[in-house]
């Protein structure tokens, strides 16, 4: 960091002599006359510095992105070297152990029957054979084999921990003996922990008062660090600032009375400005690569079973027992998750739209200018709001004063967090989303077609209701499917108010779940990133973003042919 | 002619029409005016009942403790250096405090209950007192601190419904082994059996009614064998429980009543003293209690008070004997109310009466500084290339129709982006507000885009022309006109996106700042990777949270939110009304 | 069509441009066949302009006399203002425009691409429809122009250029003590004003004017007729007018344009006393436009 920081000052200050240089050549070039130049002094002083420092800075950034992962790969191939010879005992000791041979030669009998069990299930479910007995022993018999695999599975790994345990222990001390044990630990970690070993080796060799633990083996291989650490450093430090030199020497050569400096500078700047129109095309690139991306890995460990993810019916991820267990680890039917983000998209609608609708017609066809300069900013304030505070207001006042009306008119089973009331206070927050839009929209109808209805002698709701809205409705029904689009997506409300168990009701009065409530459920706290059940959250959100997606599009097309229209 | 005889035939159809057309237009108004009506009303309902809660988080109560700092306790090793101080047992020096005030608690249980008043980690606070004038030791220190949250909500009245009755009636006091007998030759506590009974004969009625509603559920038309049966079972069960109640009623009746923690409590106040009592004869007229508070003398007493605790023990989570500590304390001046200032000066803590916005609103602060840096730049950037210089062609009307779409895309998703892309992908740190603020500069960035495109577009076209005209280059009229022109809008837009980041949670619960933090982030570039969380998200760890007085907190953090989101937004429309220029 | 005035084709050997645009001799100039004693200043050759796939201009050569106002009329979108803009690469601007054949000041192609259009809008000097002073004070309107362009060193020689420039557009007198005021504040005559003295501040050769009194009254046009005829003294001046009276008052020639092509050019008391083609005719006689 700190020949970094040092290398970045050294850089700038060069920049800024490259300026003065740069200034200096172009009034010299110019016999001190300003007008006889190309370009303003300053511009040849920006083409000086552009040259000198862009190069050097874009050098130090990749360093700085790339920099710390090249140095972890070069440390953990020389681990990985150290450990070898560990890593080879303890395999050859494994394979010499009789009790670990016998143990996986069961692991894979029994594995065999669990495969055979599922098979024969699936085949009777799927021909719909009526073998009920017979299905009804299968299913029974399922949970036995599968923990005795299990417990299979466990003896192996304590197994393994011992002979693991009796190669560590035995291993020297001297020389490089902790750094071989190092690296025989760091192999013998599961993937998951991996990360947290490096960056304690990391701690160790910059700032200890960042690890964790404090072992011999950490520290001495944390010791690995600073000679590739130090190399690459000075190294690119070096580098920069030759790149910087050079790009003084190579700029200051150009500068003549006749140098086209502004338009060079001015060439360099657009491509900035071009560079930060693809962030946001890149934006939307990531969203999708990262999507699919892990959405295909779901897939990949749930066997391809599409179908089963989009039309189960059943879902409960938490439910995976072991990463390498082969077949079903948890289930994954998304069905309920989809019927309970489209019940309390329903409600939220059914409060949004009549109550946005009627507040853009009363507010552009009714209200005089006074009351719309106070009525459109509070109903703005509402989308302003938060919606954590929202998923406040669900939880401690609407969820409860619900369910004691539920209770009073009989309904036993209310309880607080249900679908109406995440729906209904959801409702309330895409208000001012319809009305606003619905607006715009009702806004845009011509006044010559509300003229043509009252030289008819039609009333004024008579207009709305036969000239304007039927005008407006494409643009409306524009404006509902963004605010559809917008419901689907929301997270706080339905994560406080809705609750999170998958069940299949269209009953508001039951808590439900929905595609945003399982995303965050199966993100948040602990997870191991390789399991299906973190996995499935990609591909949860693949849908929310294909599902919103699409009805923007849609939408969007929608208004803009309808603007089309009237413009 | 015909026309003659027609023309009042349509009138008169017209007219009668008319005043139906007429109603019409009414209602339809009065529909719109509804709308909004009901919108607004949500509104002050949302903001109201957040207000009403958050007020009482604004306030809090302290017990102020007279600290003896013994020199043995504070200082193990006795050299005064700041590793013997921090080793020191400063709660103990607290406790004694406290049992100063109370020589009467002896018994284990009941000064767990009596230090129960307060939270152990304050000692944290005396400590650091201590060492910062080690001079301290020896003397005795005024030491405030905040009272336990339930016995402040008690203060408050949230949390116990409880009534003083004073009572002109003899009442004489004989002390045995376990306390104290109390008896009156008036029914005088005749009132509190009938609150008890009706309590009693009221859940029997519920349970009877559930039972004979689950009943007429089993013997619905239709109904399958196996539910009947399970509501028959169900019904029995109830009916149990109401007969259940009722003999509670007449044990009640004829033996009198043993006092249960589920139920009223009754306190009397005598002789400066008070008695809890255990025991209530069946005629009222005598009871059996133990001392709480020691009694001057055991004389007989005209003058006394009835104190009754409506709220059970269970649900009010303070016991009885806490309850009469605590109005103790009070009126000896140890309890005492003050504006709640660890709500802004202290971060996230288990204990809600620690608990304060201070850490995240730190880590608000240093996430919106990253977005802002990211998304403000390459935002006006974008927006720059797009309406100026960029081509118009297949690619940018595409960039167009993707930053319109990029826009409508739940956060949550960008959520999933950045854990997938800057965690798990660049392997930066998860809960750092550098990730945080990277993805809500995602997040913020079309908005930004589509306001600067807006407040470039409304720059006429004559001013870039003059620019042009006399020479200037394109960069040359835009840097110096255009944009200069177009800035205010350009900032109101930046800022509204701004706030909408600052409000946002779900995609920051993705990348995990949803820590606990119990350490204010500092305000440095070492606190951009530091874990910390953001006042949304804190509003929403607090939501969850058990405790009765973390609701309370919750409201207070939301309505420093809103204050926030209020200025930022006050900002954006000053900035409009101030700048904003008509062409 | 051709225009009937074939013009002599130009003349500095290539038409090529060097780098930077330094005005050359005008030793070797030829003198214009309409006025006889000027110089040709701008040669055009077969300009045809298109809009996306629309043509807007036809054929259009023309050579227009130094140290004269030339007007070009003709009925609305006949492509007057199009062909003006070409002068100074103002189509460029446009996305979709697309300008083909030859232009020429001073016998330097204008449409090469090495040509900078920044260092020709410096050469060629415009004036629009509706007065557009920059939001910015009096003062800086005028400087802004010497200051992109480095015509000055300091702060004196700023002020200088700014007072000569606004006493040229005869402006000085009415703003000398309130430079601080915003252009935008000045009456419309004076903002047209102050947009000709911004457009003479950097020392222009050529100056085009976009019907610059339209948005005007009778007063200030009067005004600024007479600035231009102040100004012929000293620059080549280029108008479009919508108001023949203007261009029989002010120029002494006149281009008449007519569905993007050039239908007569001559000195401007023959083709309003003499037109030689029957549309002319019509348009100066008010049948249409």
């Amino acid at each position: 960091m700190h020949i970094s920081l040092l290398t970045a000052l050294a850089l700038l200050v060069l920049t800024a002599i490259g300026f003065y240089i740069g200034r200096q050549r172009a009034y010299g070039a110019g016999r001190g006359r300003a007008a006889s130049l190309h370009s303003l002094p300053n511009y040849y002083g920006y083409y000086i510095a552009l040259w000198v420092g862009a190069p050097a800075f874009l050098l130090l950034a990749v360093y700085g992105v790339i920099g710390a992962g090249l140095v972890n790969m070069l440390v953990l191939k020389d681990l990985e070297r150290a450990g070898a010879p560990l890593v080879a005992q303890y395999e050859a000791q494994l394979d010499q152990d009789q009790l670990y041979q016998d143990l996986q030669e069961q692991l894979v009998q029994s594995t065999a029957e669990l495969e055979a069990v599922e098979r024969e299930i699936s085949y009777i479910r799927r021909e719909n054979t009526v073998q009920a007995e017979r299905y009804e022993d299968l299913r029974a018999r399922l949970p036995e084999v599968s923990s005795q695999r299990i417990s299979l599975i466990n003896q192996i790994d304590a197994r393994e921990e011992e002979i693991y345990l009796g190669v560590f222990q035995g291993a020297p001390v001297e020389g490089d003996g902790f750094t071989a044990r190092a690296g025989f630990e760091f192999s013998h970690l599961p993937p998951e922990r991996r990360q947290l070993y490096i960056s304690n080796m990391r701690a160790y060799a910059f700032d200890e008062a960042l690890a964790s633990r404090d072992t011999p083996e950490l520290r001495a291989a944390g010791a690995l660090f600073r000679p590739y650490h130090q190399i690459l450093r000075y190294s690119v430090a070096g580098l920069a600032l030759a790149l910087a030199l050079a790009g003084l020497v190579f700029s200051r050569g150009k500068i003549a009375k006749r140098f086209r400096a502004r338009n060079h500078v001015e060439k360099a700047l657009s491509l900035l400005l071009f560079a930060t129109s693809v962030i946001a095309v890149l934006t939307t690139l990531g969203i999708v690569c990262s999507l699919i991306f892990e959405s295909l890995r779901f897939f990949g460990a749930i066997d391809w079973r599409l179908h089963e993810f989009l039309l189960g019916l059943h879902w409960s991820p938490q439910v995976g027992i072991r990463s390498d267990q082969i077949g079903q680890s948890g289930a994954f039917g998304a069905v309920p998750l989809f019927a309970g983000t489209a019940l309390i998209t329903v409600i939220a609608m059914a409060v949004a739209v009549p109550i946005g609708l009627m507040s853009a017609i009363y507010l552009s066809e009714y209200a005089s200018p006074l009351m719309r300069s106070w009525a459109k900013p509070i109903l703005e304030v509402l989308a302003g709001i938060p919606t954590v505070v929202y998923g406040f207001f669900a939880l401690l006042t609407v969820g409860p004063f619900l369910r004691d009306v539920a209770l009073m008119l009989g309904y036993e089973n209310a309880a607080t967090q249900s679908a109406l009331s995440a729906g209904l206070v959801m409702g309330v927050m895409i208000i001012p989303f319809v009305s606003s839009l619905s607006d715009d929209v009702i806004n845009a109808v011509p006044q010559t077609l509300r003229d043509g209805s009252y030289a008819m002698g039609a009333t004024k709701s008579e207009t709305v209701r036969a000239v304007v809205l039927p005008a407006a409705l494409p643009g409306i029904v524009g404006a509902i499917l963004l605010a559809v689009s917008r419901a689907v997506g929301e997270t706080m409300i339905v994560v406080m108010a809705a609750g999170q168990g998958a069940n299949l009701t269209i009953n508001p009065l039951e808590s439900v779940t929905t595609i945003t409530v399982q995303i965050v459920a199966l993100l948040t706290g602990d997870q191991e990133f390789d399991s299906a059940k973190t996995l499935s959250a990609f591909a949860l959100g693949l849908v929310l973003f294909m599902l919103t997606l699409l009805l923007n599009i849609i939408a969007l097309r929608v208004v803009q042919r309808y603007r089309e229209k009237y413009d | 002619m015909t026309e003659f005889k027609r023309a009042p035939q349509i009138s008169d159809a017209v007219a009668r029409r008319l005043a139906q057309r007429h109603r019409a237009e009414i209602r339809f108004q009065v529909y719109g005016l509804s709308a909004i009506g009901v919108a607004i009303l949500v509104l002050l309902i949302l903001l109201g009942s957040i207000g009403y809660k958050a007020v009482s988080a604004f306030s809090a109560h302290t017990l102020t403790l007279n600290v003896v700092i013994d020199p043995d306790l504070a200082d193990p090793r006795g050299d005064r250096s700041e590793s013997s101080l921090r080793r020191g047992s400063y709660n103990r020096m607290m406790q004694t405090a406290l049992e100063t005030e109370f020589p009467g608690v002896t018994s284990r249980a009941h000064m767990r209950e009596l230090f129960g008043l307060y939270t152990a980690v304050n000692a944290a606070g005396l400590l650091q007192k201590v060492v910062k004038s080690p001079d301290l030791i020896g003397e005795t220190v005024t030491y405030e601190m905040p009272i336990s949250d339930d016995v402040d909500l008690y203060l408050k009245g949230r949390s116990v419904e409880e009534r003083f009755e004073d009572v002109e009636a003899p009442l004489s006091l004989i002390e045995h082994e376990d306390g104290v007998a109390l008896s009156s030759p008036a029914p005088v506590f005749e009132g509190f059996l009938t609150l008890v009974r009706e309590a009693y004969i009221t859940r029997a009625e519920a349970a009877e009614a559930r039972a004979s509603a689950a009943f007429d559920r089993a013997s619905l038309p239709g109904i399958d064998a196996q539910t009947a049966e399970a509501e028959r079972a169900n019904a029995q069960r109830e009916l149990r429980t109401g007969e259940l109640w009722r003999e509670r009623v007449t044990r009640l009746n004829t033996e009198g009543l043993t006092l249960q923690p589920d139920g009223p409590r009754l306190l009397v106040r005598v002789n400066e003293g008070v008695v809890r009592v255990t025991r209530l004869s069946a005629d009222g007229r005598s009871a059996e209690g133990e001392v709480v508070l020691p009694l001057e003398n055991l004389a007989q007493a005209r003058h006394w008070t009835r104190w009754i605790l409506e709220t059970p023990a269970s649900a009010a989570r303070l016991t009885d004997r806490q309850i009469v500590w605590t109005r103790a304390l009070e009126e000896r001046g140890f309890v005492k109310k003050r504006f709640n200032t660890w709500l802004f000066t202290r971060a996230d803590s288990r204990e809600p009466e620690l608990a304060g916005v201070l850490g995240s609103a730190i880590g608000s602060v240093l996430t919106m500084m990253v977005t802002m840096l990211l998304a403000v730049p390459i935002g006006v950037g974008a927006a720059i290339y797009l309406e100026e210089f960029a081509p118009k062609n297949r690619w940018s009307d595409w960039v167009e129709v993707n930053i319109n779409n990029l826009a409508a895309v739940p956060s949550i998703v960008f959520g999933l982006l950045g854990l997938a892309l800057f965690i798990n992908g660049f392997g930066l740190p998860r809960s750092a507000p550098l990730v945080g603020g990277m993805v809500l500069a995602l997040m913020t960035l079309p908005t930004v885009i589509i306001s600067s495109r807006a407040a470039l577009k409304a720059v006429p076209l004559s001013i870039r022309e003059a620019a042009l005209g006399i020479g200037a280059s394109r960069m040359q009229t835009v840097f110096h006109h255009v944009l200069p022109l177009a800035a205010p809008g350009i900032l109101t837009g930046a800022i509204i996106g701004l706030a909408q980041a600052f409000g946002e949670t779900a995609p920051l619960l993705m990348i995990g700042m949803v820590a606990f933090i119990a350490d204010a982030p500092s305000l440095s570039l070492g606190g951009f990777l530091e874990p910390a969380t953001v006042m949304p998200v804190q509003v929403y760890l607090w939501s969850s949270g058990v405790e009765r007085a973390f609701e309370m907190r919750t409201a207070a953090a939301i309505m420093v939110l809103l204050g926030l989101m209020i200025i930022l937004n006050a900002f954006a429309i000053y900035l409009r009304r101030r700048f904003e220029r008509r062409w | 069509m051709r225009s009937q005035f074939i013009c002599v084709d130009a003349l500095n050997g290539d038409g090529k441009l060097v780098d930077d645009y330094t005005p050359t001799a005008k030793s070797g100039a030829t003198y214009h066949p309409l006025t006889g004693n000027l110089p040709i200043k701008v040669a055009t050759t077969g300009v045809d302009v298109f809009y996306a796939d629309k043509q807007a201009l036809f054929d259009v050569s023309l050579d227009i006399p130094d140290r004269s106002v030339t007007a070009f009329i003709g009925p609305s979108g006949c492509g007057k203002s199009t062909f003006l803009r070409c002068m100074n690469r103002m189509n460029d601007t446009i996305d979709t425009a697309k300008v083909t054949g030859s232009v020429r000041i001073d016998g330097e192609e204008v449409n090469d691409r090495s040509v900078d259009p920044v260092v020709l809008r410096a050469r060629v000097g415009m004036v629009f429809q509706k007065p557009n002073p920059f939001p910015k004070s009096i003062y800086d309107n005028v400087a802004y122009g010497p200051r992109i362009h480095g015509l000055a060193e300091n702060k004196e020689e700023h002020d200088a250029i700014v007072e000569t420039a606004l006493r040229k557009a005869g402006l000085w007198e009415e703003v000398a003590d309130r430079l601080d005021l915003p252009g935008t504040a000045l009456s419309g005559g004076q903002q047209q004003r102050l947009v000709i003295a911004r457009a003479i501040a950097v020392n222009p050769e050529v100056i085009l004017m976009d019907e610059p009194c339209s948005a005007l009254d009778p007063i200030a046009t009067a005004r600024i007729e007479e600035l231009i005829d102040e100004l012929r003294e000293n620059y080549c001046i280029i108008m479009v007018t919508h108001s023949m009276a203007q261009a029989a008052r002010v120029s002494q020639s006149t281009a008449f344009f007519h569905l993007g092509r050039l239908v007569e050019y001559g000195p401007t008391e023959e083709i309003f006393t003499n037109p030689k083609d029957t549309r002319t005719q019509d348009y100066i006689t008010g049948r249409f436009g």
